[in-house]
Order: C-alpha cells, then sequence, then structure tokens
C-alpha cells in the first residue's frame, strides 16, 4: 500500500468511529427522551381514571 | 444542561471537519527525507487531538471515580460512566490512527516494547472494561465501588503515558509541541492547535451529553417502577 492509501484507511475508521459514538448517543437520548413522555403520559391517564 | 451537550459536541464536530480540511489542504507537506511516509503524516491531526481527548476523559473518569467513591455523589456517577465511553471512543481512535501510521512509517502496526504505545493501549482497554463490565453487571453500590475503583488506579498511568516519550523514546516520536525542543511548521501548529481545540469541545459535550443520557435512564427506570407499582 502507498501512503496515501494509509492515509485514507486511518481517516475513513476515525470518521466511522466518531460517527457511530455521535449518533449512539444522540439517538439513545432521542430514544429515551421519548420512552419517558409515553410513560409520563400513562401514569397520568391511570391516575385520572 | 438539557442540549449543552449535543452543542457543544456538534461545534467541536465542525471543529474537527475544519481541522481534516485544513490537515489536508492547507497544511504544509513534510520533508520527504525526513519520513517514509511522508503523506501519512497528515494521520496525526487527528491522532494528536484524538489522544488529548482521551486523556481528558480519562481526568474526567478520575474526578467522576474519587468523588463517587468518598461522596457517594450521583453525578459523579454519572460522569464515570460518561467518561468510560468517551475515553473508549477517542482512545479507539487514537490507537487505530497509530497503528495505521506505525504500518506505513515503520513497518509495523505495534511496538510491544515502547512504553508510550502499552501504557495509552492499557488505559484504552481499561475503558473497554469499564463499559462492557457495567453492562453485565446489575447497577448498586458495590459495583459502582468496584467500577470506580479500577477508575481511581487506572489514571496513575495517565500521567506515565504523558512523560514516556520524554523519558524512554523508544518507537512514539518525542513531543513537538509544550517543549523546547519542538521542530513544528508554524502552520502545522496552527491547525494542531484547532484540532486540540475542537476535539477538547467535542469531548466535553460528549462527556455532558453522557451524563445527561444516563440521568434520562435512571429516570425512566424510576418511571417504569412507578408506573408497574400503579398497573399491579
Amino acid at each position: 500500500m502507498n501512503d496515501v492509501t494509509y492515509l485514507a484507511v486511518a481517516y475513513l475508521g476515525m470518521v466511522a468511529g466518531i460517527a457511530v459514538w455521535t449518533w449512539t448517543v444522540f439517538a439513545r437520548s432521542k430514544s429515551l427522551e421519548e420512552k419517558i413522555r409515553s410513560l409520563e403520559k400513562a401514569i397520568t391517564n391511570d391516575e385520572s381514571e | 444542561m438539557r442540549n449543552w451537550g449535543q452543542s457543544l459536541a456538534i461545534i467541536g464536530l465542525t471543529g474537527a471537519g475544519l481541522t481534516l480540511w485544513l490537515g489536508f489542504m492547507w497544511a504544509p507537506s513534510v520533508s520527504i527525507d525526513a519520513f517514509k511516509a511522508p503523506e501519512a503524516q497528515r494521520i496525526f491531526y487527528w491522532h494528536v487531538p484524538s489522544a488529548w481527548a482521551a486523556m481528558i476523559s480519562f481526568t474526567t473518569l478520575f474526578i467522576g471515580s474519587v468523588v463517587w467513591f468518598f461522596k457517594r455523589s450521583e453525578w459523579a456517577w454519572r460522569m464515570h460512566v460518561a467518561s468510560t465511553e468517551a475515553g473508549l471512543a477517542t482512545g479507539m481512535m487514537a490507537v487505530w490512527s497509530g497503528c495505521i501510521w506505525g504500518a506505513a512509517e515503520w513497518g509495523v502496526p505495534w511496538d510491544w516494547t515502547d512504553v508510550r504505545l502499552n501504557t495509552f493501549a492499557i488505559l484504552t482497554l481499561l475503558s473497554l472494561y469499564l463499559v462492557l463490565g457495567r453492562k453485565s453487571q446489575p447497577d448498586g453500590i458495590e459495583t459502582r465501588d468496584t467500577f470506580s475503583a479500577f477508575g481511581m488506579y487506572g489514571f496513575i498511568l495517565v500521567p506515565v503515558t504523558y512523560i514516556a516519550t520524554r523519558l524512554w523514546q523508544i518507537r512514539h516520536p518525542g513531543p513537538v509541541v509544550a517543549t523546547s525542543e519542538g521542530s513544528l511548521n508554524s502552520d502545522m501548529g496552527i491547525v494542531l492547535l484547532v484540532g486540540g481545540i475542537s476535539f477538547s469541545i467535542l469531548v466535553i459535550g460528549h462527556i455532558i451529553s453522557g451524563m445527561r443520557l444516563t440521568k434520562l435512564q435512571m429516570q425512566f427506570e424510576e418511571l417504569q417502577a412507578k408506573y408497574e407499582g400503579a398497573v399491579k
């Protein structure tokens, strides 16, 4: 491999790593917020019945 | 704290993108006589900042671990959790890019006799152990104490890693900034500075987001228990 290929492989790996890491944190956060909202709604509905 | 973490992470990502662009389009090439793989040297513009970000994570891991251990503070535990994930991600980035550069420049991706490489790898493996270990254990004071103890003692390797190339320069290059022997071209220094600032903002944003995530997780579990109690 020439050194430009090494450069490309290194950056592709790091870009993929940073993207997966960020996406995972943001997506988990969004998913938990939605779950909390629906649970709060369900609890409020139960209490009012 | 709601969107602070995510906003900082996005600013950090933008800066990391700018660093990449400057590293490829603006920073000068190194001498072809000084390097076996001169183009691969540009790996350094993300390798050094990601290693720096990992050091920030290992430091916040230490702070979170100590405060949890002695004060039983919930925010400190959240900091411990977020820092292990940040340390793992940035540590893996530094190890990956270092191995690729080593393969290009030295002809081997790793040197088992080099102190800097090995202490940094142990720190990254410690983060991996803490992330995986926490997922496989039920949450509780004993579990938190055990993982915090690892977070505290593991920090010993941070100053060792930092001074390793000053004391025992075996394979990893010595310091090029913050030293009297620094030989870094000023344009390269600017790109590296942009990278260092960007990755610092990125990792701090991620740690704040991770702390919020753990808080949401706990809130969700409490609500779930309340809901199940109400249904019964």
